[in-house]
């Protein structure tokens, strides 16, 4: 992958959405509804570049694999192009001004089986949104401005995954989330959609203060912010964070107070796009954007940008077996609660984006036992992921099109009739989501479930392979090796807090989280089919507001979407039905990943196990989704859905759920309310203190001294006379400092 | 040595070594005569002066490249070897040419190939004054070129001199203007008192040190305060360090006024506002290159003496201590009071005057940086002086695009007020663009140039915090230099909220004004804001190039 035609296409994939994001903007107002060409024009073509660069990916990953069969060991793949060095700063500060580190930021993008996997599902299921939104948006006065923040964000999360160091992550971490926020706001006049976008941008920031942290702790403890090793223009090579020399090295990252302080905040960052616990309030909220930036955004790339960040930073959290662990438990906590709230919602759309948070929990979790089946499983389930809930999403918004923009699953029923595609596909998404063999979402569950299974009981999962990385010693329990804490490190650490939080991973912990995805195994399957059952099942009703499709009398108002949007949603639901099963069956997606570089580090690519079919498992999470259907078809199959609903009989449980377990409120009272106290107090401050300082100070001639009035009045004789005082003054502090 | 050999000697250092580096003042000197000359005969009335300009300074801006280019150290080596002596006293050391007057002649010149591109489609001044006016411009930026590269005390104020009276004549322009005129008057004379303190401070240094050439000073200097008192301020037995330290802030006076630093940048708002946009272009931009140049030259220049380890080197210390604290004490006034004097402005020349004091309060927070690392730690000061060639480097585009844009809305709108601006979005969406990069530019955010600048400038006073140098004083600084910032937001985007939130008003009438050259123009200055904070590899070597002319 070195030859110089797969760097010029690994620019081309972020490149041809930009391009084609100007062009809409330049062009947006001449092309009028043919606003959408060029931003589909470039996404499609980026997206056939992306699977290009897959296949060259594969092929590079499987001759690297069989020459390196004898070695027993999996080599790291990758390619970095830089394309100019933004800045180059030598002898800048590190490490607590104790070495003398370069400053060095290259404009760098990379591609790894990571990357290439995560580009190729960005640009494929962002053509398939884009394409519907043609029939969406159909008609919207801001339908050029759609489709340039649409491309947009292709541009910005396609870069966010292939640059190669900190800064540039940080840079389009914030493009994604701006774009982001003016998608969820894109209605801006309707106050509900400028709130949300509001609240995305706030908790968002939480987030990105953690990433900011974290880079300045990066760069004053490993002296770069590159993943690659880099080369100065004087000669020296810089081990890279994820390059590999550092990660041949197992003494390599900092453990400790400061390692669990930079997984932390990553883990914070991470949160926040994720919407994981307890930033998590401001996903539901954002699904007054446009359906297709929700699907696309919103539940299958944007917000997984936390998951490609700790997975990229695998190593550095592997090293803070706390923090890692602290991963898991937020997963699995998220997931329990998201599933939890999910059973009560009645808007279509907040079902899924509960649903959403809780899947993005499922990957928390798995990332978190920091072994090799939890990256690649996590990664798994990303990709499945990003197929069924796009779907779902389309779905969603199909019939939200149809019924003229009503989403409360209690004002119709039955649209199967109505729309039969619609109906179809979304039930084969369901599957997939609920985790019914053999769709997708079944596979990757399976995947999620063995990794936390594995911490829990250990002795059951004898097949891992034993190396012990050279210089690191093990801590803990099972296969899982850690990398003894440097004695940098341990200078810097100054105690050992970090292995205070390390009490946290203990097989127990494990055990109780592998029970808690279980359930939330089973209530997933619930709130799935409670939607559709409730959607699709039962006697037809339409609201009265889709009659603006009319083509007659009520009732037959309402019809299936047009093709351009009912054919994605075809391609979505085959995807959805079989990738689990192919990316399975031929283990092809998680021996792809083990060559990512980030995962061939020793502490986690001697985690590595062999392909089984976990027949327990997935006879346990097949249970669970199968109670989960039944009761789901005991309360609604087939009823009005505006009938008794049987959460009814939660009893209290149930308020707390449709109260979302208070987190608003609670960050109401807790947050929200004490801020705007300070700000009333800051206006205040503002308004009197500060303004009166500025009025004061246009006059400062006049304070200085006191004896003239209105110096800068326009008198060159008072400015002299000023000049003459400020000078004096001056001497005055400096005999005053030399005094004293 | 006998008055033949005297002779030879002066014209092989004047012909041979001297004018091969002095090209770049002779090719605007050239124009001038050129300039002038076309207004006289009537054969060449028919050339348009502007058009003269633009050639002559054409030629002065290919030779300013060349020599930068032909440094030992440049950047791009592989194109041309060294050919340029990396430091050398021309004309008997009057001046001094290295990689920092090099540097700065590059940027004068090539500011002033995009100025007279930006006054002749602007239309001030029309093809009547073209004459007066560039004469006036080549003349005063000859003068900023001397600032830049003087080495010798009554150099320092013939350049200075040189600089500030054609500005005089520049900000009376609008002849019709009554504000114009005043303006003018003001400036005049608030100069000439600067100049007078100045040359008097001049006199009293020259007279205790017996040499008016910067490093014979230095050496002298370093004697005198080595040998003196246990305090240098306290005078009871050492005359001369009382005379010295006064002759010295009097020379600091007649600096400040063309830095516009506090206290002496009373003439700044009101010359500017009274002045043509073009002129406050011209003035804010070269004056302040020149300005920041000369005054890095003098501090560099009286505080120290090279690697020459000898007796002088301890009194130097305390000079540079002396100076540390003086640049330093007005940087944080500067910045300071030009912020908080933006606040409340409603003519935006105005507003841009206040900034630009602002900004030359940014400006002596690096070369407080650089003074404090100065001899203590080479590496730390190279970084400074790199700093602030590159501050000047992006400063550049940044606010000839802002006068710029002032004076094309002032053809188009016939208002400098920021009120006219109101709701310029809906008629002028690139304007407002274009405005927005700039402000946001001035105010310092990614990804446009100005973050990196301020960055550098406050990576460098971390950098002596850090090493330990002067840590009080620097982290006073620098906690002073981010609040200026913060509080510089809210003026400079308080101008996009009028141009993009505010209704516009109901008697807006725009003139009829051509709108591609302007644009063009706008688009040309702006684009580098945007670039320099994207690509700023490139301009930052040069800055490294002119950084290491101190060692």
């Amino acid at each position: 992958m070195q030859d110089i035609p797969s760097s010029t296409l690994l620019v081309l994939v972020p490149l041809l959405p930009l391009v084609g994001a100007i062009l809409t903007v330049a062009l947006g107002r001449t092309l009028g509804s043919r606003a959408h060409v060029p931003a589909i024009v470039g996404i499609a073509a980026s997206a056939a570049v992306a699977v290009t660069l897959l296949f060259g990916m594969v092929r590079q990953v499987a001759v690297g694999n069989s020459a390196a069969q004898q070695g027993q060991q999996v080599q790291p793949v990758e390619m970095v192009t830089t394309l100019w060095e933004w800045a180059d700063i030598p002898n800048a500060q590190a490490a607590g001004g104790t070495t003398a580190a370069s400053f060095l930021i290259p404009v760098a993008l990379r591609l790894d089986p990571l990357t290439a996997t995560l580009l190729v599902i960005i640009t494929c299921v962002g053509l398939l949104v884009a394409i519907y939104s043609i029939g969406y948006m159909h008609g919207d006065p801001g339908y050029p401005r759609f489709f340039a923040l649409f491309s947009m964000f292709v541009f910005s999360m396609t870069m966010l995954v292939a640059a190669s160091n900190f800064l540039l992550v940080y840079v389009f971490w914030e493009a994604v989330g701006a774009c982001s926020y003016l998608l969820i706001g894109f209605w801006f006049t309707k106050p509900e959609a400028a709130k949300a976008a509001k609240k995305a941008f706030l908790v968002n920031r939480v987030g990105d203060f953690g990433l900011a942290v974290a880079t300045f702790l990066l760069w004053m403890t490993y002296g770069t912010l590159n993943f690659h090793d880099t080369v100065l223009s004087d000669g020296t090579a810089v081990p890279g964070i994820l390059g590999v020399t550092r990660l041949a090295d197992a003494s390599g990252y900092v453990g400790g107070a400061v390692g669990s302080a930079i997984c932390l905040l990553l883990l914070l960052a991470a949160c926040g796009k994720s919407a994981q616990l307890p930033l998590h309030v401001w996903l539901p909220d954002a699904m007054e954007g446009p359906t297709p930036a929700s699907a696309l955004i919103h539940a299958a790339t944007m917000v997984t940008a936390g998951i490609y960040l700790i997975a990229r930073s695998g190593p550095l959290f592997v090293a803070c077996p706390g923090a890692l662990t602290l991963v898991s438990i937020v997963g699995a906590t998220t997931a329990l609660i998201a599933a939890l709230i999910g059973t009560v919602q009645n808007d279509l759309k907040r079902v899924l984006a509960y649903s959403t948070i809780s899947q993005l929990g499922y990957m928390f979790a798995s990332l978190g036992t920091g072994t090799l089946l939890g990256f690649s499983a996590a990664i798994f389930h990303l990709v499945t992921h990003a197929f069924f809930k796009a779907l779902l999403f389309l779905g969603a918004g199909s019939v939200m099109h149809s019924m003229g923009g009503v989403i409360d699953m209690r004002r119709f029923g039955g649209l199967r009739r109505v729309m039969p595609v619609t109906a179809v596909t979304f039930l084969v998404g369901s599957l997939a989501l609920a985790g019914v063999a053999p769709f997708a979402g079944f596979f990757s569950k399976d995947e999620i479930l063995a990794s936390l299974h594995s911490r829990g009981w250990p002795d059951t999962h004898g097949e891992h392979q034993e190396a012990v990385p050279a210089g690191g010693h093990a801590m803990t329990a099972g296969s899982f090796r850690l990398v003894s804490v440097t004695p940098d490190a341990s200078r810097l650490a100054g105690g050992d807090r970090g292995s205070r939080l390390d009490a946290l991973n203990q097989p127990a912990t494990w055990r109780l989280l592998f029970w808690m995805s279980l359930v939330t195994a089973g209530l997933t399957a619930f709130y799935t089919f409670r939607a559709v059952f409730m959607t699709f099942t039962g006697p037809t009703r339409v609201p009265e507001q889709a009659g603006h499709h009319a083509h007659g009398a009520a009732g037959s108002a309402a019809h299936e979407s047009p093709p351009v949007m009912t054919i994605p949603l075809v391609i979505l639901a085959v995807a959805s039905a079989v990738s689990g099963w192919w990316l399975f069956s031929t283990h092809g997606l998680a021996t792809f990943l083990a060559a990512t570089p980030s995962f061939t580090a020793p502490s986690i690519a001697s985690t590595a196990t062999p392909p089984v079919f976990h027949w327990d498992l997935a006879i346990q999470g097949t249970l669970a989704a199968a109670a989960g259907i039944v009761v789901a078809a005991l309360g609604h199959l087939g009823k009005r859905s505006d009938g008794p609903q049987m959460e009814r009989f939660l009893g209290p449980l149930e308020t707390l759920f449709a109260n979302r377990f208070y987190f608003d409120q609670i960050y109401a009272g807790l947050i929200v309310k004490p801020l705007e106290f300070v700000a009333t107090l800051a206006a205040l401050i503002d308004r009197y203190l500060i303004d009166g300082t500025v009025d004061l100070v246009a006059r400062l001639p006049l304070a200085l001294g006191g004896l003239v009035r209105h110096l800068q009045s326009g008198l060159v004789q008072r400015y002299a006379l000023a000049g003459v005082i400020g000078m004096l003054l001056i001497v005055l502090a400096l005999v005053a400092r030399a005094m004293g | 040595m006998d008055l033949g050999s005297l002779l030879t000697s002066t014209l092989t250092d004047t012909l041979e070594v001297s004018l091969p580096l002095f090209r770049v003042e002779l090719a605007l000197s050239a124009t001038i005569v050129l300039v002038l000359l076309c207004r006289m005969l009537p054969v060449l009335r028919w050339l348009d002066s502007a058009l003269v300009a633009l050639g002559g300074v054409a030629f002065a801006l290919w030779y300013a490249w060349s020599d930068l280019r032909g440094l030992p150290g440049s950047p791009w080596p592989a194109v041309v070897a060294a050919t340029h002596p990396a430091s050398q006293e021309l004309f008997g050391g009057l001046l001094i040419f290295d990689s920092l007057t090099a540097y700065i002649r590059f940027l004068l010149a090539g500011f002033l190939v995009l100025y007279i591109l930006f006054t002749k489609i602007s239309g001030i001044p029309d093809r009547e004054d073209g004459a007066d006016f560039y004469t006036l411009v080549l003349g005063s930026s000859l003068g900023m070129c001397l600032m830049a590269s003087a080495n010798h005390l009554l150099m320092i104020f013939m350049a200075v001199e040189m600089a500030s009276v054609p500005s005089y004549a520049l900000a009376g322009m609008l002849k019709g203007r009554k504000a114009s005129s005043e303006a003018a008057l003001k400036y005049a004379v608030y100069g000439a008192g600067a100049a007078g303190v100045m040359l008097y401070g001049i006199s009293l240094l020259a007279g205790v040190l017996g040499t008016c050439h910067l490093p014979s000073m230095a050496a002298e200097l370093g004697r005198i305060v080595g040998d003196g008192a246990d305090s240098f301020y306290v005078a009871d037995s050492a005359g001369p360090i009382m005379v010295l330290t006064l002759g010295g802030l009097m020379m600091a006076v007649g600096l400040a006024f063309k830095l516009s630093a506090v206290p002496f940048h009373f003439w700044c708002p009101d010359v500017f506002e009274g002045a043509a946009a073009e002129v406050g272009a011209f003035l804010s931009v070269a004056s302040k290159a020149a300005a920041v140049a000369l005054a890095v030259r003098v501090a560099f220049g009286l505080g120290w003496l090279g690697d020459a380890a000898d007796a002088s080197a301890a009194g130097l210390a305390d000079v540079r201590h002396f100076l540390v604290y003086l640049i330093g004490l007005m940087a944080a006034v500067t910045c300071t009071l030009g912020n908080l004097g933006a606040y409340g402005q409603t003519n935006m020349k105005r507003l841009l005057a206040y900034s630009t004091i602002a900004h030359a309060g940014y400006l002596l927070l690096g070369v407080a940086a650089a003074v404090a690392m100065l001899g203590v730690d080479p590496e730390g000061c190279r970084k400074a002086v790199t700093a602030l060639a590159f501050y000047l480097g992006t400063y550049l585009f940044m606010n000839l695009g802002a006068f710029a844009i002032v004076a094309v809305l002032r053809n188009r709108l016939r208002s400098e007020e920021i009120a006219a601006y109101a709701g310029l979005v809906r008629s002028n969406p690139g304007m407002v663009v274009a405005a927005g990069a700039v402000l946001v530019s001035l105010v310092g955010l990614p990804p446009l140039a100005g973050f990196v600048s301020k960055f550098l400038i406050f990576s460098s006073l971390v950098e002596a915090i850090t090493k330990g140098i002067e840590r009080p004083l620097m982290l006073v600084l620098l906690v002073i230099g981010g609040l200026n910032t913060v509080i510089s937001l809210f003026y400079y985007l308080r101008v996009l909220k009028v141009m993009t939130f505010d209704p516009p008003p109901e008697d807006r009438v725009a003139a009829p004004a051509p709108v591609w050259l302007p644009g063009a123009l706008v688009t040309a200055v702006v684009v580098p804001v945007v670039l320099l904070g994207i690509f700023w590899s490139g301009l930052y070597a040069y800055a490294q190039l002119a950084g290491t002319f101190a060692s």
